[in-house]
């Protein structure tokens, strides 16, 4: 360890770079080739202070100011996913991606699920008493969709799909440790949601799954 | 590796005598360069290609490296010396192969990356991978869910000189590490071979007869562990895998291993070949090098749809 002083210096140029919102391509850091052939963090490439230095900077104005309200994002992606996906989303994305959308929305808690690990708890937005989202609330979390609701986060500005899926595990972690952690998880049915959030078009699944960056619990009906 | 020095030989002597004069009616030529054949996901990559190109009119010559960087590289030379047009190529090794690829460059011929990245860009015209990590996210949840969240369970890992080997490990651990009541009693590679899988699966049963879940780099290793668990009786231990194999499919159709995930490897070939035919015709690359395609989850639920690595609506 003590012949690598010179890495933390280097690795903050990609974070500025991306606070700066300047093309990443200048200044990308290969990584060293290491033993077992495998590109992965041999750079110094630190996917939780990426995020960390974001954050409050980048990710929650930019989330705050494209997320649409759930009943209108849910229906434009329902008829054509990529005007949603231009809109509340990253137009620039990779072309066989799926879209993901950033949303807002506020409704009652009618379903949860705390004894898995995944968490989540369903939300009727629209006050018919059925759920219309399901929100996860950690600690472990599917998906990457906060990091694909990023207009400014691109795949080829990575040096790999390792980096780039830590990139996007980063954001849940984040979202774990400084919002969901701090949530009540008993006696949630009843209750009010707020929440601020992404969610990605999935075949297969019953409801849409939203990875929260904000997200508020009202108290006990 | 005479062979291959000898059409290089009679490659080289048949450009010297036809020199410019080469007739212009004769088809442009596209190589195309796998692993071996005897894991059908190459297989549907070569022949997914193969059909693109004969479709776009050009000639196909395809090849195979057996996963030998050194071999990749004679056949490069081969390539080189039969005048190619392009190259499309799933590679033998992310760092041994941005020489080869470079070799090509510099001879003037593009190269289209399929199925595994290599370390370097600016290199290769076109890099298009399966998002591996991705994949092997929904596989490790898809296995989680059927684990109960809970449990033993055997890791089968795939060749270390491939790069989605590692990818896929490290995509499974970064799902199943959040559950801490799942333990990993044994992990070890039996490089991407169904029979290297059925015999460190019997080895690793008997040492750790209270798994319950085996969860594989791919579906030769899955479909080998699978008949070794069945073989001693245990068809109860729950096993995942990765491709989404037509062998997995009917795995899973008939209640034996529960789950794999979905690479398009056909429609990533003909879509290397479809770039290849831009920059051969319009000196056109693609918009971004590196192009990822996201991979699928097939269950009981899918895997009716599911053939030759492609999903039927």
């Amino acid at each position: 360890m003590l012949s690598k002083p010179t890495w933390p210096i280097k690795a903050t140029w990609p974070i500025l770079a991306l606070v700066a919102g300047i093309g990443l391509s200048a200044c990308k850091i290969l990584p060293t080739p290491s033993a077992q052939g495998v590109a992965g963090n041999a750079s110094g490439f630190n996917p939780d202070k990426m995020v960390e230095e974001i954050w409050a900077s980048k990710v929650i104005p930019y989330l705050q100011e494209k997320a649409g309200p759930f009943a209108e994002v849910h229906a434009l992606a329902k008829t054509d996913q990529a005007a949603a996906g231009a809109k509340y989303g990253n137009p620039k994305k990779q072309a066989n991606s799926p879209w993901t959308f950033a949303v807002r929305f506020e409704g009652k808690i009618v379903a949860a699920n705390t004894q898995s690990r995944a968490a989540t708890m369903d939300i009727d937005v629209d006050g018919d008493g059925k759920a219309d989202a399901r929100v996860q609330i950690g600690p472990a979390m599917r998906g990457t969709a906060l990091r694909d609701s990023l207009d400014f986060v691109q795949f080829n500005d990575f040096t790999n799909q390792i980096d780039f899926a830590q990139f996007g595990k980063a954001f849940n972690a984040y979202a774990d440790k400084t919002v969901l952690s701090k949530l009540p998880r008993e006696a949630l049915e009843g209750r009010t949601a707020k929440v601020l959030g992404a969610y990605t078009i999935e075949g297969g699944q019953d409801l849409p799954l939203v990875t929260p960056a904000e997200a508020e619990i009202g108290p006990k009906p | 590796m005479k062979l291959t020095r000898r059409m290089t030989l009679a490659a080289f002597a048949g450009v010297l005598a036809l020199g410019t004069a080469a007739p212009a009616f004769a088809a442009d030529l596209i190589a195309i360069i796998t692993p071996s054949h005897d894991n059908p996901f190459f297989k549907a990559e070569a022949v997914g290609a193969e059909a693109k190109a004969k479709e776009l009119g050009y000639e196909a010559l395809v090849l195979v490296h057996d996963d030998d960087a050194n071999k990749q590289s004679q056949l490069i030379d081969t390539v080189i010396g039969r005048g190619a047009k392009a190259i499309i190529l799933d590679n033998a090794g992310a760092d041994a192969t941005v020489a080869a690829v470079q070799k090509a460059k510099d001879a003037g011929i593009p190269s289209f990356l399929i199925d595994r990245e290599i370390n370097a860009t600016g290199v290769a015209v076109a890099q298009i991978v399966s998002n591996n990590y991705q994949g092997a996210q929904l596989g490790a949840q898809e296995f989680v869910k059927l684990m109960g969240e809970k449990g033993n369970f055997v890791e089968l890992v795939g060749k270390e000189s491939d790069t989605n080997a590692g990818i896929r490990s490290k995509g499974y651990h970064d799902v199943i590490d959040d559950y801490p009541d799942l333990k990993m009693v044994a992990q070890q590679s039996a490089n991407w071979s169904q029979t290297e899988a059925y015999s460190k699966m019997e080895s690793i049963l008997q040492a750790n007869p209270d798994i319950k879940g085996v969860i594989s780099g791919n579906d030769t290793m899955a479909m080998g562990a699978y008949a070794a668990l069945a073989a001693a009786n245990r068809k109860d231990v729950i096993v995942v895998g990765f491709d989404g194999s037509n062998d997995v499919r009917d795995s899973i159709t008939s209640g034996g291993i529960k789950a794999t995930v979905l690479q398009p490897a056909y429609a990533q070939a003909q879509m290397a070949v479809e770039q290849a035919n831009d920059f051969i015709k319009n000196k056109k690359s693609p918009e971004k090098e590196k192009q990822l395609m996201d991979c699928v989850l097939i269950n009981g639920d899918n895997a009716a749809k599911l053939e030759t690595f492609a999903l039927k609506n």
